[in-house]
């Protein structure tokens, strides 16, 4: 794929972020003054593991063009396990929407710990540039009705 | 939800922290296009004083019904937000809040992606908004008591703290005294102060404090319930000697036939007792214990003719028919101070320690250097495992020989990435200084060396007992030895002088490990009953490291001391404290709030899978049966007092029945699709 | 083959207990080779009863369908149990039921019924169209044998075999009361092989072959309803509030509605094929269904439907789950 529209294109990336990890380390890149792309926008969740696989669907479907989940390291969640699930359920959802033509590079996942202001910047960058790679999300964009 | 959404946006320009990258204005002009949006402001600083009067008069003037406040990281101020609608009147869970500071301005450079992505958040954060709903924070009452698992220095402190405000304290001990390892220290540093003779005062105030029930020889077995109103079982194991009737005289344990035979862990094995024994004379409480692993009576059925503590025992009070008891009560706080064990120096092989017998632990040494010790305080060279000679008629008993020359190896299990451990225990210099002093002090003209690769002496008279433990003669070579084996009858040490670059194979009578401290190798009981974490050192995780040192992540569960992580005793002390003072915040106050955003059941809809209750970490959620029109039917149902709101029971409910409230499918799918429009 | 005198026999036997109310079997359909079920609620009804090639369909999905009607007030709930025929592949909807705890075993009175494999009806109609008198097949010595219209033809059982029981490895119940025959060794396995050659091919071609298929979608929901594990209440597919996939028939709800379907299915389809069966549009549901299905026993080494106490699979995990895929 080699035309303009790739090239000018701005990915728009949904994240689902834990608050006591992941949240806390997107807010520690910003009190650090990192900079990186804003391709990303956060919903913030208690636990990785409040994440239903179906958001990602959901995402996808109301215009994403792709979507980042993060949460606490193995072992770490404030919840003791909810990130275990996660890892279990998004494994599955990726390989399934694979399967179905979606591209990996849409559907991420990530563990950044509350002291990872610089990962954050790193994984921000890599998720960005790997949904610019696959272009605009447009398998089965949903028709927005505006009443 | 009563009503039409009347929605007011407030975004903050926080100086120029936002206001700097995000055109403000464009943004609130903005947030009015948005439906159920009546009033849009922007202000310098949201959450001064005047900024939440602005939230304040719209409520009461306007009717706002949802507060949508733009500017930093919830994580920073939705507490002072949610206080604002309160002080309105309005239900504190009406605010979303849009972090358009820490997550927008601060980190993107380009104003025009900045201004855009701060509209997509606000429009996500109204989206929410509409679909927020009042919450109660509940609160529960809180039992005034307090439960210790563990008596050393830590727990004993925060026993006596918590007794002395007047709460009752139930103190559990596995061993059959209290003191932990600090009972075993002969000297502690800097000051050389005796450690039994600052420790036994207080561990004889924690026996006979009126508010502390202690338990020693006794196990936590369960642990139920939340904080304020823990339900606790614990199991006195029976000593098989009569409490009440044991005066401590000690004809029982020198009557004993196994006396001198069984390894006494008090000693760490360098001294031996019988199988009814006292760990140590100044144990508290000074009651005799059977051992029932080692006792010939218990463990074969026989002892002789008849057992010989119990013949010798003129107060009657060895009973082999008592039992264990069990105990059950309710506690308001839980802390746990269970120490450490020290590390297996048969781990590093390369130390032969268990082939030599006069490679010893640190531990080891302190119990032979202690007065009260298996001997007599003398520095000797052992002969393990030895009997010991019949003395000759007429001859003189051969005295045991005291080393001519100790080395000390430093940071044996710390620092070592090959056995696991790579963080520092902290006190292990300094103890070693210690020891070489005493050594210095007991064995005129002995020759002691230190091998060490750095010395931490941080704290308060560290630097100053360093300096005057080598002014003494103490030669520290910095290397860290391979090796040591055996020559003659000298033990060999080889290392590398490496500020010298000089290989050295150095002789010595007796090598001494400094060991580190490793958490205890029962420590996965605890995490068990508890639900604790570990961090990644595996002693147990603090709530947050810097700023929540005494709590865990469990509302009233406390720790103090080494089991959080390694420390000397001044800090455990002043931990200890630390845990009783927290611990007695919820006890002082008698109530305590549970979470507001636990998660709620439609039983209408649940159709008893169980999903939810498989997943919940806390078992905050059951089945229970209910009647769905005249039929029983199983449905989930939540403990909002058990409940921490993660929500994992939410996205695993396949029917959308279990639902958190504050995270609900409908209030996220709104913000997806706010989001993910474009 | 079945004996169809000792089927009635225990048939009768079952619906005479006090404690069962009702029995579901199957029966002779309403017209051609079809057969339907049977609901049974006296002795004298067995003689109705058959079990041949053509009984296709999944009797387990009607112990979680039946509605349970308010109870009028001072009477008492019928809480007796419920008899039910069932092949292998049913069977382990039923052990998948009670693992979700749809019911107690001893609700359930199981009649299992070891299989040698059913007919893909699609395939006889075409092989005999326009057939509409009342006719019969049966399984003799690796042949189907069938009796329409005064003829017999028999035809060679893999030309007529259902795709599912060419890969059968259940077909004894794993669950049962009585077995109505004996027992019936596993001969085949699913090697998944068109999972995987569709699993090679391009993101363009992946996406344009579901693409094709969703669009024929007419979201009858009949795969939802016939799904022995599809018995919520209020089914998050169709709910309005909130809406998770609007009720609009095109490419963006239809592939919404089938990505989420097959999700809740992860862990849970005991792959009995009845959805691919009863779509109108020939959707190959099953190619979805297998898809999980294959990543479940390879990631996490799980088979639904084969043990009452094992705890769901996504309400699980091992501390060794693969992560290679985080960041």
């Amino acid at each position: 794929m080699g035309d303009n529209t790739k090239t000018d294109f701005e990915p728009n990336i949904v994240a689902f972020l834990c608050n006591w990890c992941s949240y806390a380390g997107a807010d520690l890149a910003g009190t650090s003054r990192i900079h990186y792309p804003p391709n990303v926008r956060v919903i913030r969740v208690m636990c990785s593991g409040r994440v239903n696989p179906l958001f990602v669907m959901n995402a996808l479907q109301q215009g994403a063009d792709g979507v980042l989940i993060s949460g606490c390291h193995p072992g770490d969640c404030h919840y003791m396990q909810g990130n275990y699930y996660a890892r279990r359920r998004f494994n599955l959802m990726r390989n399934f929407l694979e399967y179905l033509g979606v591209e990996p590079e849409r559907v991420r996942m990530s563990w950044v710990s509350a002291s990872e202001g610089a990962k954050w910047k790193e994984v921000i960058e890599e998720v960005t540039e790997g949904v610019r790679t696959v272009g605009p999300m447009d398998k089965f964009k949903r028709r927005q009705l505006n009443w | 939800m009563n009503g039409k959404p009347k929605i007011g946006v407030y975004v903050c320009h926080c100086g120029t922290n936002i206001a700097g990258t995000v055109d403000v204005e464009d943004v609130v002009r903005f947030a009015q296009t948005l439906p159920d949006v009546v009033v849009a402001r922007n202000y310098s600083y949201m959450c001064s004083d005047p900024g939440q009067a602005l939230i304040t008069d719209d409520i009461e003037k306007i009717g706002l019904n949802r507060v949508v406040v733009a500017s930093c990281s919830p994580r920073m101020h939705e507490p002072t937000f949610r206080k604002t609608l309160n002080g309105a009147q309005l239900n504190p869970y009406f605010l979303e809040m849009a972090n358009i500071r820490e997550q927008c301005s601060w980190v993107h450079e380009d104003s025009v992606a900045a201004t855009e992505k701060a509209k997509r958040i606000i429009e996500a954060a109204v989206a929410k908004a509409r679909r927020l709903e009042a919450l109660d924070q509940k609160e529960v009452d809180v039992e005034p008591s307090c439960l210790i698992i563990g008596a050393g220095i830590a727990g004993i402190q925060a026993a006596l703290d918590i007794a002395d405000a007047g709460f009752k304290v139930y103190v559990v001990e596995k061993s059959p005294t209290v003191g932990g390892h600090m009972a075993q220290l002969d000297k502690t540093f800097p000051t050389l102060d005796c450690s039994a003779c600052i420790l036994t005062p207080k561990m004889v105030d924690v026996a006979n404090h009126p508010n502390i029930e202690l338990m020693t020889y006794s196990q936590v077995e369960e642990i139920s319930g939340y904080i304020g109103n823990f339900d606790i079982k614990v199991r006195v194991k029976s000593r098989f000697v009569d409490m009440e009737k044991c005066t401590g005289c000690g004809d029982c344990a020198s009557s004993c036939r196994q006396a001198g035979r069984i390894s006494n862990e008090f000693d760490e094995g360098v001294g031996m007792r019988g199988a009814i024994y006292l760990p140590f004379p100044q144990a508290v409480p000074a009651k005799y214990t059977i051992d029932k692993e080692n006792c010939l009576f218990l463990a074969k059925g026989k002892c002789g003719e008849s057992p010989k503590c119990k013949d010798a025992c003129q107060a009657g009070a060895v009973n082999f028919d008592l039992e264990d008891k069990m105990v059950e009560f309710k506690v308001g706080t839980i802390i746990v101070a269970t120490g450490f064990d020290v590390f297996d120096a048969r781990l590093k092989p390369e130390y032969a320690y268990g082939v030599y017998d006069n490679v010893l632990t640190a531990l080891e040494f302190e119990r032979m250097v202690n007065a009260s010790g298996p001997t007599g305080g003398k520095i000797v060279m052992l002969e393990r495992g030895k009997k010991k000679k019949k003395k000759k008629e007429g001859a003189e008993e051969e005295q045991p020989r005291m080393p001519g020359s100790v080395t000390f190896i430093q940071c044996v299990g710390s620092r070592d990435k090959s056995v696991g451990n790579e963080y520092c225990s902290r006190v292990c210099c300094m103890y070693t200084a210690k020891l070489a002093h005493l050594v210095k002090e007991k064995v005129p003209g002995a020759d002691v060396t230190i091998f060490y690769m750095d010395v931490r002496a941080f704290g308060k008279g560290f630097e100053e007992f360093y300096d005057r433990v080598r002014r003494e003669g103490v030669r520290y070579i910095r290397g860290n030895p391979s090796e040591i084996y055996k020559k003659g009858d000298k033990l060999v040490v080889k290392a590398e002088d490496t500020l010298t670059s000089t290989p050295l194979e150095h002789e010595a009578d007796m090598v001494v490990l400094s060991v580190g401290l490793v958490p205890r190798s029962d420590n996965r009981e605890i995490i068990d009953l508890l639900k604790l974490s570990q961090s990644s050192d595996l002693f147990y995780l603090e709530a947050h490291p810097k700023l929540r040192p005494v709590d865990t992540a469990s509302d009233g569960i406390y720790l103090a001391g080494v089991c959080q992580g390694p420390k000397d005793i001044p800090d455990a002390v002043a931990q200890a404290k630390g845990a009783a003072s927290a611990a007695m915040i919820p006890m002082a106050s008698g109530k305590v709030k549970v979470e507001a955003q636990t998660s709620i059941v439609d039983e209408a809809t649940c159709r008893g899978c169980g999903f939810c209750v498989q997943v919940c970490p806390y078992t905050a959620i059951e089945l229970l049966e209910v009647n769905r029109m005249g039929w029983p039917v199983q449905v989930a149902r939540v403990n909002e007092a058990l409940c921490k709101g993660c929500g994992a029971c939410a996205a695993a409910c396949l029917s959308g029945s279990v639902q958190q409230r504050s995270f609900k499918d409908l209030q996220l799918l709104p913000q997806i699709q706010a989001l993910g429009v474009k | 083959m079945v004996d169809i005198n000792k089927l009635r026999e225990i048939a009768a036997e079952v619906i005479s207990r006090d404690d069962v109310r009702e029995l579901i079997g199957y029966r002779p359909g309403t017209y051609g080779f079809r057969a339907r079920p049977a609901f049974v609620t006296g002795p004298e009804e067995v003689d109705r009863l058959i079990f041949t090639p053509a009984c296709v369909n999944n009797l387990a999905t009607y112990i979680t369908l039946e509605e349970k009607l308010p109870v009028p007030r001072g009477q008492e709930p019928d809480t007796r149990k419920v008899a039910v025929m069932v092949k292998g592949c049913d069977s382990r909807a039923l052990v998948q039921q009670m693992e979700e705890k749809a019911y107690g075993r001893d609700q359930v009175v199981v009649l299992g019924i070891p299989c040698t494999g059913v007919v893909d009806m699609a395939r006889v109609e075409a092989r005999f169209p326009g057939v509409l008198e009342l006719g019969e097949i049966a399984l003799e010595g690796g042949k189907f044998v069938l009796s329409f219209d005064g003829k017999v033809e028999e035809v060679p059982k893999d030309e007529l075999l259902a795709d599912k029981c060419a890969r059968c490895r259940y077909p004894t119940p794993l669950v049962y009361d009585q077995l109505l025959d004996d027992e019936v060794a596993r001969f085949a396995d699913d090697d998944y092989s068109d999972i995987e050659a569709l699993e090679k091919r391009s993101m363009e071609d992946k996406w344009g072959y579901w693409e094709e298929k969703f669009s024929r979608c007419i979201r009858c929901y009949s795969c939802r309803n016939v799904c022995p594990m599809c018995y919520c209440e209020d089914c998050v597919l169709d709910r309005i509030n909130p809406t998770w996939m609007r009720r609009s028939v095109d490419i963006s709800e239809n592939t919404a509605f089938h990505i989420a379907r097959a999700y809740h299915l992860a862990g849970r389809c005991i792959q009995c094929g009845e959805c691919q069966r009863v779509c109108p549009a020939k959707i190959p549901l099953m190619e979805l269904n297998r898809k999980f299905y294959k990543d479940v026993g390879e990631l996490y080494d799980y088979e639904p439907g084969t043990n009452v106490e094992a705890a769901p699979l996504l309400a699980t995990f091992s501390v060794e789950d693969r992560e290679d895929f985080i960041l």
